[in-house]
């Protein structure tokens, strides 16, 4: 960009009179002086209105809501610092591949809209193991174990099993087939004695 | 239609293999021929199978002796041939196994074969099982079966269906814990229809961890 020269800027300024400049600087501060008329002419119509007509126009601009202020600062680049811990960091992923690879042994397995929930509740103090054996296992006696968390002798289990109405025993420690004493329902088992049956019903009743 | 033929010429041997291998190493040696004949026989007259199976296997795993056995699992066969004339006499179409079963149950449980067939006749299908079920529980307990039958078919004709009946003996019952006599308690319940309290559903926390049988296919799954 060329620069200008100094003399046009005193003449500008009214330091010097333009008559003494050369004709090509004179005609520099004419079209300057020309520019500047235009430029004030703008500035002047934008700023033409009274104040309180410019005080209303900004009172009629509407302020931004909270959710727009929130995205722009979701938007915007913020600088986060972390520190870390070291040895809590080494703690928290191991408890987070704990709870990711070690298998949930109590959840409970989604039941099915004909599917039920036995529950078996028996006391036995003392014994050492109880199964349930019935016409849902083929009377399998080791597959289906009651536990005694509290060791109070009470021995729970629940089973999911289709509807229906099935057959059961207890087996203690093993090799003592028990009926359940608590069960609403005998059948004579044509062996002598009585097997205990329980309705399964539809959970999605 | 040779294909048919076939198929059901394969699945008869298969099947009566299937039962073969699940009883081998459960029943005594001595019963397995005997009890193996008597499933034949079942599927020969289109009966139910299973029951007979369960029945063995039960008899196996109670180390009962082999003659024991034998002799259970042919009472059973008695009581389903009972069961399927039940259901012929009472002019029911074609039954399920489960209904059969059903009615095994409930005529060994003491319910009279009249009031079975009587029950059979009213009540639809969606409900027998159930309603042979709480008409078996009101029995044991020592009411009337032709009263109980009687409110049975009476909650039916009130819109109550399947598990619900269980719901109205249950509710028979409790009246009769709570002091009243077998009449009263009955009759209470028929004012009560068809709004008996539902069972209450397992609370949450007694069913976290419930898990379902290891072991194969014995159920009798209710009608």
């Amino acid at each position: 960009m060329k620069p200008i020269d100094p003399r046009v800027h005193q003449a500008l300024d009214r330091e010097i009179a333009r008559e003494g400049l050369p004709p090509e600087l004179a005609l520099q501060v004419a079209r300057l002086e020309a520019a500047a008329a235009v430029l004030g002419t703008a500035v002047s119509q934008w700023a033409g209105g009274s104040v309180e007509a410019r005080v209303m126009a900004a009172i009629r601009r509407p302020a931004p809501s909270r959710m727009w202020r929130l995205a722009r600062w979701l938007a915007a680049p913020h600088s986060v610092t972390l520190r870390i811990r070291p040895a809590w960091s080494l703690a928290l992923a191991a408890a987070v591949a704990l709870v990711t690879l070690l298998p949930a042994g109590d959840e409970t397995p989604s039941v099915g809209e004909q599917e039920g929930i036995a529950q078996f509740v028996a006391r036995f103090p003392g014994a050492n193991s109880v199964h349930v054996a019935g016409s849902f296992n083929d009377w399998r006696s080791g597959t289906i174990p009651l536990r005694d968390a509290d060791h109070d002798g009470v021995w729970r289990a629940a089973v999911v099993l289709p509807a229906g109405a099935y057959e059961y025993m207890f087996v203690v420690d093993g090799e003592r087939w028990v009926p359940d004493h608590l069960a609403d329902r005998t059948v004579e088992d044509d062996f002598g004695r009585e097997n205990s049956v329980v309705i399964v019903r539809p959970a999605a009743r | 239609m040779r294909l048919w033929f076939g198929l059901a010429l394969l699945t008869g041997p298969l099947a009566a293999q299937s039962v073969r291998v699940r009883l081998e190493g459960r029943v005594p040696a001595a019963a397995m021929a005997i009890v193996d004949s008597l499933v034949q026989q079942a599927t020969q007259e289109d009966l139910p199978t299973e029951p007979l199976v369960q029945k063995a296997l039960e008899g196996g795993a109670k180390h009962v002796s082999a003659g024991r056995i034998v002799a259970a699992v042919q009472l059973r066969l008695v009581q389903m041939r009972d069961a399927r004339t039940l259901l012929v006499r009472a002019g029911h179409g074609p039954f399920t196994a489960a209904e059969v079963m059903a009615v095994s149950g409930t005529l060994k449980r003491g319910v009279p074969g009249p009031v079975v067939e009587r029950l059979v006749v009213a009540l639809p299908n969606e409900s027998r099982g159930s309603a042979l079920h709480a008409e078996a529980d009101l029995v044991a307990h020592g009411f009337d079966p032709d009263s109980s039958a009687g409110l049975l078919v009476e909650a039916t004709r009130r819109s109550l269906r399947g598990g619900r009946l269980l719901d109205v003996s249950a509710a028979v019952l409790h009246a009769l814990q709570r002091g009243h006599t077998r009449p009263e308690a009955l009759a209470l319940v028929r004012l009560q229809l068809p709004n008996v309290p539902p069972a209450p559903k397992p609370p949450k926390a007694s069913v976290a961890g419930a898990r379902r049988p290891g072991a194969s296919s014995g159920a009798t799954p209710q009608p």
